[in-house]
């Protein structure tokens, strides 16, 4: 029994012990505590003010992004019927290619003819679907050269300057694409 | 927990030494002890769940939440914006190939024509030159192809005219 008893004694004494501990600690650590749960506090505010800061500052450059993204759009659109007019002027200009080619040799099939005028849409359409800008150069100026090959002979057959039934030097590009 | 477990303990012994009366009365106390202990430990760990669901809708509602929330939905607003300026970009570029894709069907088309004109042309012209079904034939190819738009097809038809005039 009086075992039991002083095991019970020594049960309290350790749980107050520990408990004495405890305040101790708590009393020397008060300060620092203090300045923790301040800090803490401090943190979190900082933190709000920067997540508002950040959300104002994208908001801000959502505002700029939208302006950007609307000018560039319309810009865009723009350019994209500046393609297109271009592109019906080429396709008018090539028609009037062939008149004046078939104009200048009366007696050239039209076949010929056709073949001289979808060759150039060819190279028109190689062109305009090139991916970067070299080969776009490289099929602009094939298709230049070609117009004024074309030109020049459908200029210099009625003067008489070409004997030639059929404008060779045009075909002959086509022959050598 | 454990006082009712040493209550038990102490009823085995009283069991043991004989004694009649306190045991039973011992028995009720631990079980009483036992039951409390189990009762106190699903009311406090009733008491912490109610306590940390409370503290996560604070924390859900606090100024901190709310803020982080309200930039991720602006971050959202952002990506989706620029999401819908490419594909903007893209149905623009589509609508415009499209367009072009039509005047070149266009213009084909009437080339096309003109050239078909002009087999039928050269067709009637040496109509005597060729029998009543060869005659019909070429006529319908070049019909036919006109309407394929088979510039490939027509183009061999002229030249296959082309050969039968010089003979």
């Amino acid at each position: 029994m009086t075992t039991l008893k002083n095991l019970v004694f020594n049960l309290l004494k350790l749980f107050h012990s520990v408990i004495d501990e405890n305040l101790q600690w708590q009393t020397a650590n008060q300060d620092q505590q203090v300045k923790l749960k301040h800090a803490r506090v401090l943190a979190a505010k900082m933190l709000e003010a920067e997540l508002k800061r950040r959300s104002v500052q994208l908001e801000h450059e959502i505002t700029l992004l939208r302006t950007k993204n609307d000018t560039e759009l319309a810009m865009f659109k723009t350019r994209c019927k500046q393609d297109i007019r271009d592109y019906k002027q080429y396709l008018a200009s090539l028609d009037q290619l062939k008149r004046s080619i078939q104009e200048s040799y009366k007696h050239m099939p039209e076949a010929v003819a056709f073949t001289i005028h979808h060759h150039a849409k060819h190279l028109l359409n190689q062109m305009w679907e090139a991916k970067d800008v070299e080969q776009k150069m490289h099929y602009e100026i094939q298709l230049i050269e070609f117009m004024t090959t074309v030109n020049e002979e459908a200029r210099l057959h009625p003067e008489g300057a070409t004997a030639e039934k059929l404008p060779e030097r045009t075909l002959s590009l086509i022959q050598h694409k | 927990m454990f006082a009712s477990l040493a209550v038990f303990m102490s009823v085995d012994l009283l069991l043991q030494l004989a004694m009649p009366g306190l045991p039973g009365l011992m028995t009720q106390l631990g079980l009483a002890a036992l039951l409390s202990a189990f009762a106190l430990l699903l009311i406090t760990g009733l008491a912490v769940i109610i306590k940390r669901i409370i503290a996560s809708c604070f924390d859900y509602f606090s100024a901190r939440q709310r803020l982080q929330r309200r930039l991720w939905f602006i971050q959202a607003q952002q990506d989706r914006l620029k999401r819908l300026f490419y594909f903007r970009t893209l149905q623009i570029n589509y609508f415009n190939e499209m367009k072009r894709k039509r005047l070149l069907i266009a213009n084909n088309r009437q080339h096309i024509h003109s050239l078909s004109k002009a087999i039928d042309k050269d067709l009637q012209s040496i109509k005597q030159q060729l029998s009543k079904a060869t005659y019909q034939q070429l006529l319908r190819e070049n019909v036919q192809y006109r309407k394929q738009q088979d510039v490939e097809s027509l183009l061999r038809l002229q030249q296959k005219l082309a050969t039968i005039v010089s003979k």
